[in-house]
């Protein structure tokens, strides 16, 4: 008797499983590539250099991240700004700006040590290469376009969502307001790259009470 | 060849039947090494249904596989290992290498990991990431299939 | 010396040497005390305030800088207590109130004091909110330094270092208050030779050099310690790299040599290795045209060829000129390749310039740099060392202005040491030995007087007139003056004390051994009697085709002849010219087979300087394309000509070195690594294997003619490696000739004018600079610069105006 009970108990959450997806509102598989799961908004995807709203880079060249890769995957020269046509404010930019995405282990840390915001993260993962060379991308495929597009290394590949290299991470937890009080209702990050202003960071109660409505 | 027809009309069309049948049901080997095993595995499943490719059976026999997903760091002691179960895999055969340490190395540049796995096994996809989502593996899986369908079959 | 006091700091109760500053004494014991302003090779001056301690001696506790305040028997010394931490806190305050943020694109982030104590001792944060002061950002002060006044926290250590070490105030504080700033004087560039040492010692990033300007950060730098190839006092530097490539040289703070000190040649001078102009691959001459061909088809060639001509007509028909520019190894390499396979003995290092091989090989009583700085006396008489011999010139200006020694300096024009001088002396070009009898002939007394006690000799060649032996009379006549006093003879040439030491000298075997078949080490088997032609009587002997076949080893006949003529002439008769080189020179144009070297920082070895101190340089990228060094390629031609010297790695030729040359005795690489890093003087037991005592031989008597010509060699010129430097190539001062205001009224000549300058050899135009330093009746034109006419050795001088 208890045999068959226990098999009963084991079929019925089959069976109503199976059920569950008649009508295909229960499935709980994601059709990937016809449609993408949903990211948190820290995911860690590909890079991406930034620029000011008036077009000027803002990699300074200052190889911090280059410095503060665990991986070593960060290669970054600076050279001096022509003062008559400047590719970023002040005296250097970032002359050449590579990274091995093979050895990138997305960690965040150049997004972290980059004193000018320069280098964030996207939602972007679709990176797939049939070869070595194509991994490590240059200033060419990293750097956004002046109207803060960014740029695809496969800009033909079906199975990746474009849209998700203009969704940015951009959270630095360096100056992050989550503990330091001193940063709240001041300027901060956006949230998406490219031109456009930006808003004052919530204060805690806002984010708490904005957290309490996403649970509901 | 004077022989033969201009644009190989008839093989063409093998070719893709042929690529097609094999890129419809790949058997993966397993050969998790590391933590992108998990992420692997967690492609099987059903959020994610490598099924969905006819590839959810990870053959434990490389007999019965012909698509290699190294998925960690490989140690040089663990080359000689994974050299000897791609040469026991039967032709056809495809390597996916999955994740930085398999791709490069990652952040493990040092004397006990091998710097890439294409310096033992022929590499026909590279997936970055640390580790890759499922999702990013199968981009891989799918970049596969496009140039398995985009060759000409050989053997 | 006085008894040690006892001070306690930090609790620590240590002894201490009386008079010493609290601030050495107590790093010297392990407690640092963080400071921007003190420098140990400089006077103290208490300017950032950083060192602020607390001391008690007793009438209780003061805040007092540690840099300024000598310690006391009892002194009692806080360094972190909370007072202390409170005044450092307001310190940095203070000194980042100005300080603009802008770390990540100085050259300094990553290895600046002031971002390091900011972090250690600072208060973390900034009570200024005002905006900050602002100055236009870098400003060019000089062809190498760049200067933004924004970062200047005024510590003073450039303006001390170009007053008290180099000699040449030309960056000095201006304004008063918060307006203050280093600046240069208008129309007067930071033109030091020394200017890069400002950059080095500045504690933030307020000089910086251009080479280096936004190259790389310290992170990514890899580094190695050498030695400089440029001064033949060799000053001790590290190499700093990325992505195998030379960036920066930083001087090494080594006691014996040049206290962290570098000039601007050495320390810029690396920009030639990484030249575009560098040799990468064996060169091959076929029907006129140089050919890139495979090493092992070059070494096929010469190999056989030179063991043809060997077998054909003996090794007196090989020249083998060069071989200073290498390490000891490579030299050693070439005299037992020369005197074992080649079986020739005229090998010559010195290029026939300067004081005899002999001479500079085994000078009685070999002086070492650091005696200066306890003898009574220092004679100077040879080149103007502040252009030649940097090192040397900043240890003698030390001695004379802070340790009080005597300084004669005998020359024919002014030099950079005059205004620290004792006493003078000039004299006419050519006339060198006419002075010495008249000096020892007891007039010029207040000179004379002076050469007694302990006497340090620096002689050199001082003009191109000169006779190449007045050095060694010199010598003599100091020795008959003064006893035993400390000779230094002054060669130019990179490593040509360990090249002569190796025996690259006719008359010279390794280990400043004279030459003869009965003295030939162990291993080298038999070697020609027959005495060798040094590099003169070699191009002689070009000439009249006694001589068939030349190597050239880093050498440059043509270039470096005063009469290009005659060598190139020599050349072109030559039969078969091997040239090995790091870049293409005016001789190798004449050259059969070009055989591409590493050079500097591209091999491991040893190099021997003035004073006979050996010092390990080491290599840390790969030389271009496929250059080796100079060792191997001739250990693979001497196994190709059947004679195979198996040399193996250049330890194992230090190693036989050591084994088989007096002199170098003892010395090891493990030695030089470890036990002396600052180098080892040979011989290490005091011992000289080679005495040489200087005859005062009597020499002509400087020319009667109205105007004569003074040519020397200044910093900048237009050697091969030089011209291949991007910035060190446009400070040559090209073709110049110096004229006194009165001359040049005479012969109606103003200052740029240009002038034709004719001698019995040669002729050229020239631009008049019109320089007081000058004597009347004199005409100083600086050797080998770019452009000017080769004059010859004659004194003998017209000067006209060009209309």
């Amino acid at each position: 008797m208890g045999l068959l009970s226990e098999l009963w108990r084991g079929l019925k959450v089959t069976g109503s499983t199976m059920l569950k997806t008649i009508g295909g509102s229960g499935l709980v598989t994601t059709e990937y590539p016809k449609e993408m799961r949903h990211k948190p908004q820290r995911f860690h995807g590909r890079h991406v250099l930034n620029r000011y709203p008036d077009g000027m880079e803002k990699c300074i060249g200052c190889q911090l991240c280059a410095g503060a890769c665990p991986a070593d995957c960060i290669y970054v020269r600076g050279k001096e700004n022509d003062p008559e046509s400047p590719v970023s404010p002040g005296e250097r930019y970032g002359y050449v700006y590579e990274i091995n995405m093979l050895r990138c282990i997305f960690c965040g840390l150049c997004v972290e040590a980059c004193p000018t915001e320069a280098i964030t993260m996207t939602h972007l993962f679709e990176m797939s290469t049939t070869n070595r060379q194509d991994a490590i991308y240059t200033r060419k495929e990293l750097l956004m376009d002046e109207s803060g597009k960014v740029p695809h290394m496969f800009p033909d590949d079906e199975l990746a969502d474009l849209d998700e290299l203009n969704t940015a991470d951009g959270w630095l937890r360096a100056t992050a307001p989550s503990g330091v009080a001193a940063y709240e209702g001041v300027q901060m990050w956006q949230g998406t790259p490219g031109a456009a202003s930006w808003d004052p960071e919530p204060s805690q109660e806002e984010r708490d009470r904005a957290s309490e409505g996403d649970d509901g | 060849m004077a022989t033969t027809p201009p644009g190989n009309l008839l093989m063409t069309t093998v070719d893709k039947a042929a690529s097609w049948a094999r890129t419809r049901s790949m058997f993966p080997a397993t050969f998790g090494l590391a933590c992108c095993a998990i992420e692997m595995m967690v492609s099987g499943t059903s959020h994610y249904d490598l099924a969905r490719f006819g590839m959810e059976v990870f053959r434990a026999s490389p007999r019965q596989a012909d698509l290699m997903i190294v998925a960690g760091r490989v140690s040089q002691k663990m080359a000689p290992v994974l050299r000897q179960v791609y040469d026991q895999m039967p032709d056809p055969k495809w390597v996916i290498s999955m994740g930085a340490c398999a791709s490069t190395g990652g952040m493990f540049n040092n004397y006990a990991l091998v710097q890439g796995v294409d310096q033992i096994v022929p590499v026909d996809i590279y997936v970055p990431g640390c580790p890759p989502g499922p999702q990013s593996l199968m981009h891989g899986i799918l970049s596969l299939h496009d140039k398995i369908m985009a060759g000409e079959i050989r053997n | 010396m006085s008894e040690p006091v006892t001070i306690k700091v930090d609790g620590k109760e240590f002894e201490v040497r009386p008079g010493e500053l609290l601030i050495k004494a107590a790093e010297d014991h392990g407690t640092y005390i963080p400071r921007f302003c003190w420098h140990n090779r400089m006077k103290p001056v208490g300017m950032c305030r950083m060192c602020l301690v607390e001391v008690d001696t007793g009438r209780g506790p003061m805040m007092v800088t540690a840099c300024t305040n000598e310690v006391v028997d009892g002194m009692t010394v806080d360094t972190q207590n909370e007072a202390v931490q409170k005044a450092q806190e307001a310190v940095l305050e203070f000194l980042l109130a100005n300080h603009p943020l802008d770390c990540p694109v100085c050259d300094k982030g990553g290895e600046c004091p002031l971002q390091d104590q900011a972090m250690a001792y600072g208060p973390g944060e900034s009570r200024f909110v005002e905006i900050k002061r602002t100055f236009e950002k870098p400003i060019p002060i000089s062809e190498l330094v760049l200067l933004d006044r924004e970062r200047c926290i005024l510590c003073a250590r450039c303006t001390r270092f170009s007053e008290e070490i180099s000699g040449d105030p030309l960056i000095e504080f201006q304004d008063r208050g918060n307006k203050t700033e280093v600046n240069t004087f208008p129309d007067h560039p930071f033109s030091s030779y020394f200017s890069g040492n400002t950059v080095q010692i500045c504690p933030v990033g307020a000089l910086t050099a251009k080479p280096y300007r936004f190259r790389a950060r310290p992170w990514d730098l890899h580094m190695v310690e050498s030695s400089s190839f440029f001064d033949t006092a060799h000053p001790r530097l590290s190499i700093h790299v990325s992505q195998n490539e030379i960036l920066r040289l930083v001087g090494i703070d080594s006691e014996p040599v040049n206290h962290s000190w570098l000039s601007d040649k050495d320390r810029f001078g690396f920009e030639h290795v990484r030249s575009e102009n560098r040799l990468d691959t064996p060169l091959v001459r076929r029907g006129g045209e140089l050919e890139p061909v495979s090493w092992s088809e070059a070494l096929d060639m010469v190999g056989n060829r030179l063991g043809l001509i060997v077998e054909e007509s003996g090794g007196d028909s090989i020249a083998v000129i060069g071989g200073a520019s290498g390490t000891n190894e490579d030299a050693y390499a070439l005299s037992r390749f020369a005197r074992t396979v080649l079986q020739t003995n005229n090998v010559d290092a010195t290029m026939g310039e300067g004081p005899s091989a002999h001479f500079l090989a085994a000078s009685i009583d070999r002086g070492l740099i650091a005696d200066v700085d306890d003898a009574d006396t220092v004679l100077v008489w040879g080149p103007d060392l502040k252009e030649t011999h940097p090192t040397l010139y900043l240890r003698v200006r030390r001695a004379a202005q802070e340790l009080g020694v005597n300084l004669v300096v005998i020359h024919p024009r002014v030099t950079g040491l005059d205004d620290r001088a004792t006493a003078t002396l000039r004299y006419r070009p050519g006339g060198g030995h006419e002075l010495l009898s008249d000096l020892s002939d007891g007039s010029h007394e207040q000179v004379t007087s002076l050469i007694s006690g302990k006497v340090v000799a620096i002689v050199g060649q001082a003009s191109l007139a000169d006779d190449p032996g007045l050095a060694e009379s010199v010598a003599a006549f100091v020795r008959e003056k003064a006893g035993t006093p400390r000779i230094i003879p002054l060669a130019n040439r990179a490593n040509i004390y360990g090249a002569l030491d190796m025996g690259l000298a006719p008359d010279l075997l390794p280990g400043r051994v004279a030459y003869g078949p009965e003295a030939a080490p162990e291993p080298w088997g038999e070697i020609p009697a027959k005495r060798g032609l040094d590099t003169p009587g070699m191009l002689d002997a070009l000439s009249e085709e006694k001589i068939r076949a030349v190597l050239l080893v880093g050498a440059d006949p043509v270039g470096n002849s005063h009469e290009p003529e005659l060598a190139s002439d020599a050349l072109d008769l030559a039969e078969y010219v091997v040239s090995i080189d790091t870049f293409l020179n005016d001789s190798n144009h004449y050259a059969d087979v070009i055989l591409p070297a590493a050079g500097f920082s591209e091999k491991d070895g040893t190099i021997t300087n003035l004073e006979g101190r050996v010092q390990k340089v080491n290599k840390i990228i790969p030389a271009p394309g496929q250059g080796r060094p100079d060792w191997s390629i001739l250990d693979d031609l001497s196994t190709v000509m059947g004679k195979s010297m198996g040399l193996g790695s250049p330890e194992t030729i230090a190693k036989e070195v050591a084994a088989v040359a007096p002199a170098y005795q003892g010395i090891s690489w493990d030695l030089l690594e470890w036990d002396a890093r600052d180098g080892a003087v040979v011989p290490l037991d005091g011992e000289q294997p080679l005495t040489h005592i200087p005859v005062r031989a009597k020499g002509t008597k400087a020319p009667s003619a109205e105007l004569l010509l003074h040519q020397g060699r200044v910093m900048y010129d237009d050697g091969v490696r030089l011209r291949n430097c991007h910035y060190l190539s446009r400070l040559a001062p090209g073709p110049v000739a110096h004229i006194h205001p009165d001359e040049a009224k005479r012969l109606g000549a103003r200052e740029g004018v240009a002038v034709r300058v004719v001698t019995s050899k040669g002729e050229g135009e020239f631009a008049a600079r019109i320089d007081e330093g000058t004597p009347e009746g004199v005409v100083f034109v600086p050797l080998h610069q770019p452009g000017a006419a080769r004059l010859g050795t004659d004194p003998v001088v017209r000067v006209t105006v060009v209309t």
